[in-house]
């Protein structure tokens, strides 16, 4: 073990000289929080499929219960049950538009990870920064439980659990827990824990920062301790399910789905679940109960718990909805948790969008009108006077607005635009609007797809390191 | 007689010329003790002295100052140990900067020019806060409560000037460092301090001396040309 004790330490050092301005050491949020033992005991696999280029380079790493597809180098590195997933990487041959520029792509796109330290983290998208269009970098950055690295290279950087950082490169920084980031590009700042920072410059600038007390209900971490709070117990008591799936060599699908909808064979799916054409259900996806209509989509680390989704219903990375009942174009935000119970059910009216990192949280039945758009912590009705809007009123927003613990500044039109363009895409790339023959997306590409399966050294010098490989055509 | 007066006229100018010449090359040549204000009559206050101790210094420091030798009164105090050593200096923004409030509300009011909003909105938020609490109202409550070491500014090595150092070298430090005055020192020994203003005044006299020796020289070449 002493080989990936060293990896550890290594990567350690690596990230705290990045961060010295900063003055934040990860040592006590990092060292043992993991035990090394646990890392030998996982394999990784990767998938191979006729749609994504095959070309994976795994060098002095361990990549415990690991998953990659596309095109991935990974090096020095600890990756642990975390999903790199390249599937919307870009292609040699595209181009690429950047304000005034049409740059063109000279070879696909590379997820780099060196010298970095991943725990169930998701890797996903494309590298947005146009100066390093080829390379989509991880480089020197520990990630906690549950993060998303989404369309972000990032160097030197230390991110909390339920942290999502989207569409932004960033270099030397601190991202707290259960923040999310969406900046175009960020450096040397250390952003506190529930902050949700969208910044287009010019245009919009949206800001909303939880209450710390209220927040570390919710999810909190101190240094030499695991995370705590309800977010991430709510996971941690569904590990279980996702360790018989992935014991399993051969599972058999738990039921037939429509020919142009997905089931990941790593979901979890649970009885009384119904899955209707153009649906997307991604790895690490846990669905219970869950009436997912036409092109809804549930994405990794998503939890459909005794709920009905319409249709066209985007869930996007590590979304939790319990007991809710959601209309058609109901977008939900990465790492949001949407809980109502039995007796108090949730309720979202069509075309709605929740924010990422939103918790709506109930006590008694809540129903929010369609065409809404929510933020931040609700609890009851009243907390929507200040964390809701009907998406008309937020569009007609030309200066600023001050609501709650909520700052907008800019044009509200083009913040909802921006939104609800995106959702478009997302639904589109995940094949939502397939007709039987144009229009696929992941839904459809991703049903033809073999996992093969890779180990770690099992004793010796090199315990817990997988050998070095290069798999090609 | 015409030109006989034009030489005495030119004679006369050629004194002036070479008086205004030597202040200009005076002011050239000036060095950091000839500007500096001797710390013996610069306001100090020892260390645990409260923040309204330190003000009513500067105030009689300023009333006691000496307008004739420059118009630019003193802006802040220096902080002395018990070894009589400089340790700190509290400026007019020093002094401001504590009486704000300062609690996880207003922190986050400032906090949020981190994220790119305009001083505009950030304005917005501090009147909504000020009608809450404003800061003039329990200024006095403060000032008696805070001690000056714990808002005064330690200074940087970049804010030490040898007393010896030429104007020109310590200019170049004032605007590098964006300094409002440097700490002038004789070896070990901190003997006064070097002030913006006093800086700017010397170098405003050298602009104005410049431009009545550029005009004499043109008016005395044209009357030579006419001679």
């Amino acid at each position: 073990m002493q080989a990936l004790k060293k990896l550890l330490d290594r990567i350690i050092q690596r990230v705290n000289i990045n961060l010295r301005e900063l003055g934040f050491d990860v040592s006590p949020y990092v060292n043992e929080i993991i035990p090394l033992k646990q890392m030998v005991k996982f394999y990784a696999f990767y998938g191979i499929t006729p749609h994504h280029p095959l070309n994976f380079q795994f060098t002095h790493s361990n990549l415990a219960g690991s998953y990659f597809l596309g095109k991935c180098r990974v090096t020095n590195s600890l990756l642990y049950k975390s999903d790199v997933r390249g599937d919307e990487l870009k292609k040699k041959g595209a181009v690429f538009h950047y304000q005034q520029f049409e740059i063109p792509i000279t070879r696909d796109e590379q997820i780099d990870i060196e010298d970095s330290f991943l725990i169930k983290t998701l890797v996903h998208n494309y590298s947005h920064d146009p100066e390093t269009l080829e390379k989509f970098f991880i480089k020197d950055t520990i990630s906690m439980h549950y993060a998303n690295i989404h369309g972000s290279p990032s160097d030197g950087c230390f991110l909390g659990p339920f942290s999502t950082v989207d569409l932004t490169t960033m270099h030397d920084c601190v991202v707290g827990t259960f923040s999310y980031i969406q900046a175009g590009e960020i450096s040397h700042i250390k952003i506190d824990p529930g902050t949700v920072w969208i910044r287009s410059p010019e245009k919009f600038n949206f800001l909303y920062r939880y209450e710390s007390n209220l927040l570390n209900n919710y999810i909190n971490l101190t240094s030499g301790n695991w995370p705590k709070g309800l977010l991430f117990d709510f996971v941690e008591d569904r590990k279980k399910d996702f360790e018989r799936i992935f014991a399993l060599v051969n599972i058999d699908p738990p039921r037939s789905v429509p020919g142009s909808a997905s089931l990941d064979r790593y979901a979890v799916i649970k009885p009384h679940t119904n899955i209707s054409e153009n649906v997307l259900v991604a790895q690490r996806a846990y669905l219970e109960n869950a009436w997912l209509g036409k092109g809804a989509n549930a994405q990794e680390n998503c939890y459909i718990i005794n709920s009905r989704l319409e249709g066209y219903n985007v869930t996007a990375h590590g979304g939790k909805i319990i007991e809710a009942d959601l209309g058609k174009k109901v977008f939900v935000g990465f790492n949001s948790f949407l809980r109502g119970s039995p007796d108090a059910r949730l309720t979202i009216g069509k075309e709605s969008i929740v924010m990422p990192h939103t918790i709506i949280d109930i006590r008694d039945p809540l129903t929010i009108p369609p065409g809404h758009i929510i933020w931040g912590l609700v609890t009851n009705k009243k907390d929507m006077e200040t964390n809701s809007m009907p998406i008309s009123e937020f569009s007609k927003i030309e200066t600023r607005l001050s609501m709650g613990n909520m700052i907008f500044e800019g044009s509200g039109a083009s913040f909802i635009s921006a939104l609800q363009h995106r959702i478009e895409h997302i639904l589109e790339a995940n094949g939502a609007f397939f007709d039987g023959a144009e229009n696929k997306g992941h839904a459809q590409k991703n049903q033809s797809i073999s996992f093969n399966t890779i180990q770690p050294y099992p004793m010796g010098e090199l315990k817990g390191l997988y050998p070095s490989i290069i798999i090609q055509p | 007689m015409a030109a006989h007066g034009n030489a005495g006229s030119s004679g006369q100018l050629n004194e002036i010329q070479f008086s205004i010449s030597k202040q200009v090359l005076i002011v050239n040549n000036f060095i950091v003790k000839d500007l500096m204000v001797p710390l013996a009559e610069y306001a100090t206050v020892q260390e645990g002295s409260t923040l309204f101790e330190a003000v009513l210094t500067l105030e009689k420091a300023q009333e006691e100052f000496d307008n004739e030798h420059t118009p630019y009164h003193h802006r802040a105090v220096l902080i002395l140990n018990r070894d009589k050593k400089v340790i700190g200096k509290l400026s007019q923004l020093g002094v401001l900067r504590a009486i704000l409030h300062d609690n996880e509300r207003t922190q986050q009011i400032e906090d949020i020019s981190r994220f790119g909003f305009s001083t505009r909105l950030i304005n917005s938020l501090r009147e909504k806060y000020r009608q809450e609490e404003a800061i003039l109202d329990d200024v006095y409550k403060k000032a008696v409560r805070i001690k000056v070491e714990d808002c005064m500014q330690t200074p940087s090595e970049g804010e030490y000037v040898d007393e010896m150092t030429s104007l020109d070298t310590a200019i170049y430090q004032l605007v590098i460092g964006k300094h409002l005055s440097l700490i002038v020192t004789r070896g070990d020994k901190i003997v006064g301090l070097l002030r913006m203003s006093d800086v700017f005044a010397a170098v405003f006299h050298t602009m104005k001396s410049s431009e009545l020796s550029e005009k004499i020289r043109s008016e005395y070449a044209g009357a030579e040309k006419a001679s």
